[in-house]
């Protein structure tokens, strides 16, 4: 854990806030009066605590990307404000070395009477450039924000989306060693939204290390070097993104079944931790599957799949001891929903290299990005996740998750 | 406290952009636009003097004068102080979501209203030449005077900007501890109207802001030396107020992000 390798060192940091809100919002000098003429000084209640974060270590590596991922309250924001310097931890030590730039919200401390063009020197202030920096990118923010003359208005009369790709215009142009950056990717419409993406992509290709706080798992999978997993407080695994954003969505898959068998859920109470998957150890090591494809009718891989259109997946996996085993395909939406899985008793496996093929004669599926997780395991044995591939669905003329065969008709109407 | 002036100077880009901003934005909007700069503290003399002055009758002489000389130092000391008292509570749009130093926030507002003093001060000294006071040699002291009141100011400011993220209702008491500050402050009154001299004293030792304003009554007004002793006890006053403050807010400002 030498600081030189790393940019951010997090060594089991636990925040604490205390829970004040309980009677009234703050604290008055009558209500302190009262209470110190009372003798109840100072009885705060230390009770009270919130637990935003447990214990969380955490290394990041200079020049990687990771991305942060868990569920609403789990603690990522409050892991990245500690990162940034906002909070301090109560217990544990966050160690940083490089010049941090934090975009937790877009365009903090922007003044709605002033200038797009006054706020971006403010802004740029803030966030740590200097004026002459400022001066300098001026152009350069300007032309990326595609404010045409409304960059002399004042941001007051900005619709939300201007608003927002002028914050972003300057966040991204502040030139920073770290990168902390808090689900700000989807700003704007699809063409802002490469645009950032393109951006993002150059800090990245520049040496810069990025800390990334998304729900979009898929951005995870495609940009990250690292993910991280907060769950309750604490880093519940750490690893590349394609194991642990499965591992994740077979939690959360975990925890929507059990809700609905129970009938309240994990999912319900914000922060609380997502329940343990079962992970026989025996069976790990003899049998796994080691690669998964979606090919379409002709062996091969489109950059789309036709909604109508034939769709094969492939799972190719290793058996190194005889023994009989499943296959298992969940097919989950972008952000890790289950849409629906399906297990094959492939029975008898000899020792060696094998592959299943589960055919659609048509996909199915609705417009969008879908992942597919594939396992092998023994039978009853609940399914380990080792191999994962995302692929496109085209624009077809209905709309929703799925597309069932399906006829029209104009019937006769009745006499 | 070195460390509090250190980051202030470190962060000096943000604390220039902020105040300059604050200028503006305080008269965007309006007509006569910066003009209120110096409308404000001559429509409260002209209320001083009618009142004091004319209805009831001061015997100082150059009435206006004295009293716009003593006005805008204590305008320049209140304002601050008034408008400080909210600057970190109300900035959590900033202070939870991008890490800066804390202290910039009531800087700003200090250093909004130094600016907006020193820009009366143009407007004082035609109002001397008008009452036939020509600028003297004691124009010097302005320098100085002007230092320990901004520490002193500063160091205020301070204090109730960080009190007032813990207690809210701060901000409403102030405005009625600084009108009783300005009538114990010989702004509309002289300090030899006192009657004895023993008391005179203890109004300025109970009373730094008096011990100021006193000062520049005598650089402006009376047109003499500033008296020392009071000046020095204002000026240790003020570093050790700027030391206890910076250490407060070193020690709070880890809370405000939480708090606010």
């Amino acid at each position: 854990m030498s600081g030189t390798k790393h940019a951010v060192v997090v060594t089991n940091v636990a925040k604490h806030f205390k829970k004040s809100a309980k009677r009234r919002e703050y604290t008055t000098f009558k209500s302190e009066l009262v209470r110190f003429i009372k003798g109840e000084r100072a009885a705060i209640e230390t009770s009270l605590h919130i637990e935003a974060l447990k214990g969380v270590d955490l290394a990041v590596p200079k020049g990687s990307t990771v991305g942060i991922i868990g569920r609403n309250g789990s603690g990522k924001s409050t892991l990245l404000k500690l990162i940034t310097g906002i909070y301090t931890p109560t217990s544990g030590t966050v160690q940083v070395n490089g010049r941090i730039s934090a975009l937790l919200e877009l365009g903090a401390g922007f003044h709605p009477d002033f200038t797009g063009r006054e706020n971006i020197l403010i802004n740029g202030i803030i966030l740590g450039m200097s004026r002459a920096d400022v001066k300098a990118r001026m152009t350069e923010i300007i032309e990326f924000a595609e404010l045409g003359d409304f960059i002399d208005e004042p941001v007051r009369t900005y619709s939300s989306g201007m608003f927002m790709r002028l914050a972003f215009a300057v966040a991204t142009h502040v030139d920073p060693e770290i990168l902390i950056v808090d689900e700000i990717l989807s700003v704007g419409d699809e063409h802002f939204s490469k645009k950032s993406q393109a951006k993002m992509s150059e800090f990245k290709a520049s040496g810069k290390t990025i800390l990334l706080v998304t729900h979009s798992l898929d951005t995870v999978e495609q940009w990250c070097d690292l993910a991280v997993w907060i769950d309750g407080g604490r880093t519940r695994l750490i690893g590349s993104p394609k194991h642990v954003v499965a591992e994740y969505r077979r939690a959360v898959n975990a925890a929507e079944a059990q809700s609905e068998k129970t009938g309240h859920s994990a999912l319900s109470a914000p922060g609380l931790a997502l329940p343990e998957t079962v992970r026989p150890q025996s069976t790990q090591e003899t049998l796994r599957a080691t690669t998964v494809s979606v090919v379409d009718a002709r062996g091969q891989r489109p950059e789309a799949f036709g909604a109508d259109a034939p769709l094969d997946v492939v799972v190719d996996f290793e058996a190194t001891a005889a023994q009989s085993g499943e296959c298992s395909v969940d097919v989950q939406t972008a952000d890790g929903r289950l849409l629906f899985s399906t297990t094959f008793v492939a029975g008898a496996l000899p020792v060696g290299r094998g592959r299943v093929r589960l055919s659609f004669p048509r996909a199915g599926l609705g417009e969008g990005s879908w992942t597919i997780a594939a396992s092998m395991h023994a039978p009853s044995v609940t399914p380990q996740t080792a191999a994962t591939t995302s692929f496109l669905v085209d624009a077809h003329p209905g709309v929703g998750l799925v597309r069932p065969l399906h006829t029209w008709s104009l019937e006769a109407p009745a006499r | 406290m070195i460390r509090n002036l250190r980051e202030l100077y470190q962060y000096r880009a943000l604390l220039w952009a902020l105040t300059v901003r604050e200028l503006r934005a305080r008269y965007r909007a309006s007509v006569l636009g910066f003009l209120w700069t110096f409308l404000n503290p001559t429509l409260s003399m002209a209320v001083y003097v009618f009142v004091f002055g004319w209805l009831m009758e001061s015997d100082t002489a150059r009435f206006p004068y004295f009293v716009f000389s003593g006005l805008i130092p204590w305008i320049y000391f209140s304002s601050s102080v008034g408008a400080g008292t909210s600057a970190v509570s109300e900035r959590r749009d900033l202070l939870t979501k991008v890490r800066f130093p804390a202290q910039v926030l009531p800087a700003t507002v200090v250093l909004t209203n130094a600016i907006n003093f020193l820009l009366s001060i143009p407007l004082l000294v035609l109002l001397g030449v008008v009452y036939g006071q020509w600028p003297t040699w004691h124009f010097v002291f302005i320098v100085p005077l002007l230092l320990v009141q901004t520490l002193f100011t500063l160091a205020i400011t301070y204090v109730v900007s960080a009190m007032n993220v813990a207690f809210r209702d701060l901000q409403h008491i102030m405005g009625n501890i600084l009108q009783l500050g300005f009538f114990l402050t010989p702004v509309i009154w002289r300090i030899e109207q006192v009657k004895t001299l023993e008391q005179q004293q203890l109004v300025v030792l109970l009373n730094p802001v008096a011990a100021l304003v006193e000062a520049w009554h005598d650089i402006f007004f009376r047109q003499r030396v500033p008296a020392a002793m009071p000046l020095a006890v204002v000026t240790v006053l003020s570093l050790v107020m700027m030391w206890l403050a910076s250490t407060l807010f070193e020690h709070r400002r880890e809370e405000f992000a939480e708090l606010i």
